[in-house]
């Protein structure tokens, strides 16, 4: 199998073999000889070498979970969970998809349940990147929700004091 | 003890933890906590119907509400804390601090009576002129930082008294302010204290609190680095002597503020049990919450009082949130999907998490406290750092990383910091994330991933459906086992 993945936002290209028991897996230039056992429905024990007869045996207990805020899987290795996603799947062989991630409107959505304290922007406003656009009250504490890039506000979806849910779309900006 | 632990909560809390491990469990209402754990009638009711003989009000809510232990001693109960009258002296920060003035102990130069809504801001000038810039404004029945605005420039003044008394009035129903001088550089050491209703008042070694950010404390530690054995002494005694002033009983923690030349200054006092009476625990070996119930049945204290200043090793607490420390500490509640805790010599981990349950949005979003204790402080950090690299969530972001980045930070490791020291560099770090992975943990978590595909054919990776699922089968599993 192949798989366009996405680790952090940066792009690598990961190709799996089953040889028997154990696995062959190669991230761009890297490659390991893995074996894996499903420890529960969401961790896995994975033993990793390169291959070599002498070399090193790592042993690595991982944790995958979607994240209740992106819906990306994060996986944990060490003390920071790491984001991962698939931006594309296909058999070996062929050509993957040009992505379209970077373009097209960036929709800022609610990332928990709260309500809507203030938006400060209104439609037709030019935003800058990491301009703050809504404020929205949850667990008691008032968050700023920004742009992540610069561009024209063309929709607002939402008005003060109103109770949003999780994923709600509150404005949808136009790169400029 | 052999009690029977009553537990009472809200309707989102219904598989909380403190629900599943007591022996009977009372619904008191809806999330929301005006509804629910601010309800002294229904927190009551739920005593009788249960026929407890004592109630414990936990930290939070109505712990330091003098209405509630009153109404609980009205009621022929017993409550395990100290009595309403001294909750409602030493609620009152003005009526605190003249208390500690009365038991001859140094107090932050400030307004000595609350400043009410008619007090003219004129007024409010001239006594914020005599005590001098750069100073607070402060809620008299403030707390966590709510209420508090800093001064340094006499222009700004007015519009911080409002901001403040606007915050303090919906968080406290009091908008009264008091102003404080602010001290330079201070750290905030706090000394626990257990006092029985034979008169026996005993102080504990300090706890150091300085690391907090933006006015909640993040980290804890006992025993502080920058108190010498005099100061200690001088410290532990003139909190002592502020609790026998009130004839206080019970537990409760006197605040400091401790400056660079080592003076010390009363801040506050909290008439409850803390958030980090745990680090106290580890290094005297006292069982705090026990000692509450024992006083609370009338019991002598015998413990050793030079025991209790004398602390064995170190011990550190983090409070690990559900915030996003990579996005401005932003709030992440959500489902617990996955979650595996470190363990072994000198941990602990004092905890309302579980595989499954909703971290909901109406209350604090603290998961647990994690405490590391060992026989030095590099020892102690050391492994902390270990535990927090075992500390496994998945579903929501956790404050997790912050804690590994901060403690390998040169300054914590020398502990050279103050209370607003985290502040300044949050601010200068702009937002960078605490802990880049290594590239070695990033093919890792590449490998784990596509792994997880090829062996879950169905799915290319997990949906969030597809793991409650996975979750909720396991849960049953691990029932039947």
């Amino acid at each position: 199998m192949h798989y366009e993945v996405e680790i952090d936002g940066r792009r690598s290209q990961v190709v799996v073999h089953r040889t028997g028991d154990s696995f062959h897996v190669s991230v761009d230039d890297r490659s390991w000889r893995v074996e894996a056992v499903r420890v529960d429905a969401l961790t896995l024990s994975l033993r990793l070498s390169t291959g070599q007869e002498s070399g090193p045996i790592v042993s690595r207990e991982v944790t995958l979970a979607p994240d209740g805020m992106t819906g990306q899987t994060r996986v944990s290795v060490g003390a920071r969970p790491i984001q991962v996603s698939f931006s594309g799947r296909r058999r070996s062989g062929q050509q993957a998809s040009a992505s379209a991630a970077g373009s097209g409107p960036q929709r800022l959505t609610a990332p928990m349940p709260g309500k809507i304290a203030k938006i400060l922007v209104k439609a037709g406003d030019l935003v800058a990147a990491r301009q703050p656009i809504v404020v929205i009250e949850a667990m008691k504490m008032e968050n700023e929700l920004r742009a992540s890039r610069a561009g024209q506000v063309t929709d607002l979806h939402v008005r003060e004091g109103q109770l949003v849910d999780a994923g709600a779309v509150l404005a949808v900006i136009h790169a400029g | 003890m052999e009690l029977s632990p009553v537990a009472v909560y809200s309707e989102c809390d219904r598989a909380a933890l403190h629900v599943r491990h007591a022996d009977e469990a009372y619904l008191i209402g809806p999330s929301a906590p005006r509804e629910s754990y601010l309800r002294i009638d229904r927190i009551l009711e739920a005593a009788e119907r249960s026929g407890a003989d004592a109630v414990h009000p936990g930290y939070g809510f109505l712990a330091e509400n003098e209405a509630f232990a009153a109404a609980v001693e009205q009621a022929g109960l017993t409550f395990i804390g100290p009595t309403s009258k001294a909750i409602a002296l030493m609620g009152s920060k003005t009526a605190a601090r003249a208390a500690a003035v009365r038991a001859g102990v140094p107090v932050v130069p400030g307004t000595e009576s609350p400043l009410g809504a008619d007090v003219p801001d004129a007024e409010i000038a001239r006594l914020a002129d005599t005590i001098g810039y750069p100073l607070l404004v402060k809620a008299v029945a403030g707390g966590g930082g709510k209420g508090m605005r800093t001064v340094t420039d006499r222009a700004d003044l007015a519009g911080a008294v409002r901001a403040a008394r606007s915050e303090a009035g919906a968080a406290f129903g009091d908008a009264a302010v008091y102003l404080e001088r602010r001290l330079t550089r201070p750290r905030h050491v706090e000394v626990q204290l257990l006092a029985d209703h034979h008169g026996t008042v005993l102080p504990f070694v300090e706890r150091e609190c300085s690391i907090q950010r933006r006015h909640q404390k993040v980290v804890e530690e006992s025993p502080s680095l920058a108190v010498t054995p005099a100061n200690r002494q001088a410290m532990t005694s003139a909190a002592a002597d502020v609790a026998r002033g009130v004839g206080y009983t019970n537990a409760g923690t006197i605040e400091f503020l401790l400056d660079e030349d080592g003076r010390f200054y009363f801040l506050e006092m909290n008439t409850r049990l803390q958030v980090e009476h745990p680090i106290t625990e580890m290094v005297t070996g006292v069982d705090l919450v026990q000692w509450q119930i024992r006083i609370a049945r009338g019991e002598r204290l015998t413990l050793d009082p030079a025991r209790l200043l004398t602390p064995v090793g170190h011990a550190i607490e983090c409070r690990i949130y559900a915030e996003d420390p990579d996005n401005g500490f932003l709030p992440s509640p959500g489902r617990i999907l996955a979650l595996r805790v470190p363990a072994g010599p000198g941990i602990r981990d004092d905890s309302g998490a579980a595989a499954g349950l909703d971290v909901p949005i109406d209350y604090d979003p603290m998961l647990s406290k994690l405490i590391a204790w060992a026989e030095s402080r590099p020892a102690a950090v050391a492994r902390m750092r270990r535990a927090l690299g075992e500390y496994v969530v998945g579903g929501i972001r956790t404050t997790v990383p912050f804690f590994a980045w901060l403690l390998e930070q040169p300054d914590f490791l020398a502990a050279r910091f103050h209370t607003t020291s985290l502040d300044e560099i949050l601010k200068s770090r702009n937002g960078r994330p605490f802990v880049e992975p290594s590239k070695d943990d990033e093919d890792v978590a590449a490998v784990a991933a596509a792994l997880q595909a090829v062996l879950s054919p169905s799915r290319g990776g997990l949906s969030t459906a597809d793991a409650v699922g996975a979750w909720k089968a396991q849960a049953r599993a691990e029932g039947l086992r």
